[in-house]
């Protein structure tokens, strides 16, 4: 009943899971980032966290530091619900709904770097929030814009030769996309890393890192 | 196709004593033998392993298999002819791999090669310029389609060079010594794998081994298109020896000039780019 359109980006479909008029569904290239985010996800579910050993500057001491594991607990539930957005986003096949998983994938890494108190952490979540924010205006944007010009937000049918979607919609598609998984926004990149929390942290690269990799797979297929 | 994982294997640790013996002779020294790093691997297989105290130790363990595991998977992509997006895809995931093996051990080196990482993702945007230039050309995104086209019109090479140079950059910033390899340089000892020792040493050996065969290979198999494989494995080893060269002359630069110089490839194939859309447009 269902077939993508394209097959010559990511091969053919393996599976598809309608939802009334909303049809996700996994290809080659999709179930693998899935499943690399569903990785992640367990990973960050079952993993403790490190306990980052720091140098005493200015002479030869160094210190661990010590944490304990309640003050990981709003961290690991943050990372956990931007592994489950990761996920939605893998699958989608509605492009509303895949700006909507983004928005939530921006919103729960703001919350993983800022669950640590720490002044350098915390200006880095400032950072990211304001990018975040600013990027969802490009982000829903584009789907605006698709909508409005060839009335319909599916990827079956987007995906098709028959509908042409704008070159600004999908630029502004990716700007959002960019803003959201912050991948190339280097403002607090290494701050983040001074948070401890490793399986954490890296849910936000995982998340960013997956959302890009979707995006290039959406707008070359429009 | 266990057989193409050890072979690849095999292969790209040999590769990567090669690559060490001719920086080496290039410098002056005699260099370690061009089968150290398979002795290497070997030797670290039996070594005593352990995982740091301070350590995510799941995450600290896992990342190897992670790594094991998408250079196989890329290397399966290859063999079969998959698709192009998708080893970009694969690539882009190692970036998680060194990250996550940097900062899952606690250590403070490990740290900074993991913040080294992050700088350092302008390594990956060449490898995009790559892939879009390629669907330029073909119109495809599967590796069958794409040597099809090259047995038709011939080598992408020549129609699409400066997008060969812009992935030449991406395998450069991955090989060891190479003046991007910034993440395991030795003033941060080093870097993410300085805590990963004994087996899981082994492990990384092992995926990194099968990093370098897959990038060669597909470099070869994008751009010259399909040919005997004897000849692939002999152009393979001419890139490497190229790329040694490059390694053995070049200093390591700083972070910010890696990322100022991959940023730099990155702009000139956009640029590259915009100019072959509007001439197929």
């Amino acid at each position: 009943m269902f077939e993508l359109p394209v097959t010559t980006i990511e091969g053919p479909e393996l599976f598809v899971l309608e939802f009334g008029d909303i049809v996700n569904y996994f290809t080659v290239y999709t179930a693998v980032l899935f499943t690399f985010a569903l990785l992640f996800t367990i990973l960050a579910i079952i993993s403790r966290p490190e306990r980052q050993v720091d140098f005493a500057f200015g002479g030869d001491a160094f210190y661990t530091k010590d944490i304990t594991p309640g003050q990981f607990r709003f961290q690991r539930f943050m990372a956990l619900a931007c592994g489950m957005a990761t996920l939605g986003a893998m699958m989608s096949g509605d492009v509303f709904n895949f700006t909507l998983f983004c928005s939530m994938v921006g919103i729960t890494n703001i919350g993983i770097v800022a669950a640590y108190r720490n002044r350098h952490v915390l200006n880095a979540a400032f950072q990211y929030g304001i990018v975040a924010m600013i990027a969802t205006v490009p982000l829903f944007g584009s789907a605006a814009i698709i909508l409005a010009t060839t009335g319909t937000l599916s990827m079956w049918e987007l995906f098709g030769p028959a509908i042409a979607v704008p070159l600004v919609a999908k630029i502004f598609l990716v700007l959002g996309v960019m803003g959201e998984g912050m991948a190339p926004f280097y403002v607090a990149k290494a701050e983040i890393t001074r948070a401890p929390g490793a399986p954490y942290v890296l849910m936000i690269h995982v998340s960013s890192l997956l959302l890009f990799l979707r995006v290039v797979e959406i707008v070359i297929s429009m | 196709m266990f057989d193409y994982l050890i072979f690849g294997t095999f292969v790209g640790l040999l590769f990567h004593g090669i690559h060490r013996k001719v920086i080496a002779r290039i410098q002056g020294r005699p260099g370690p033998p061009i089968w150290q790093e398979i002795l290497h691997t070997l030797k670290f297989s039996f070594k005593q392993t352990w995982i740091p105290k301070t350590a995510s130790q799941t995450l600290f363990v896992w990342v190897v298999l992670v790594a094991i595991g998408i250079w196989s998977a890329a290397l399966i992509v290859l063999v079969t002819r998959g698709s192009l997006l998708l080893l970009f895809g694969i690539y882009l995931l190692h970036k998680i791999v060194e990250h996550g093996m940097g900062l899952s051990s606690g250590s403070p080196y490990g740290k900074f090669g993991a913040i080294r990482s992050v700088m350092s993702a302008a390594s990956e945007l060449p490898l995009f310029a790559t892939v879009g230039a390629i669907y330029l050309f073909t119109g495809s995104m599967m590796l069958t389609d794409i040597l099809a086209w090259q047995t038709e019109h011939g080598p992408l090479l020549v129609f699409a060079f400066p997008a060969a140079v812009a992935l030449y950059v991406v395998i450069l910033s991955k090989m060891h010594y190479s003046p991007f390899a910034i993440i395991e340089s030795k003033e941060i000892v080093s870097g993410n794998m300085t805590e990963h020792f004994g087996v899981w040493r082994a492990g990384l050996e092992v995926a990194f081994g099968l990093k370098t065969y897959v990038l060669l290979y597909a470099f070869v198999l994008l751009f010259l298109g399909p040919l005997p494989f004897l000849l692939v494995l002999a152009l393979m080893l001419l890139l490497l020896l190229s790329l040694s060269f490059i390694c053995a002359f070049s200093p390591m630069l700083s972070p910010y000039d890696t990322v100022t110089v991959q940023s730099l490839t990155m702009g000139i194939v956009a640029v590259y780019i915009v100019i072959v859309g509007v001439l197929f447009a």
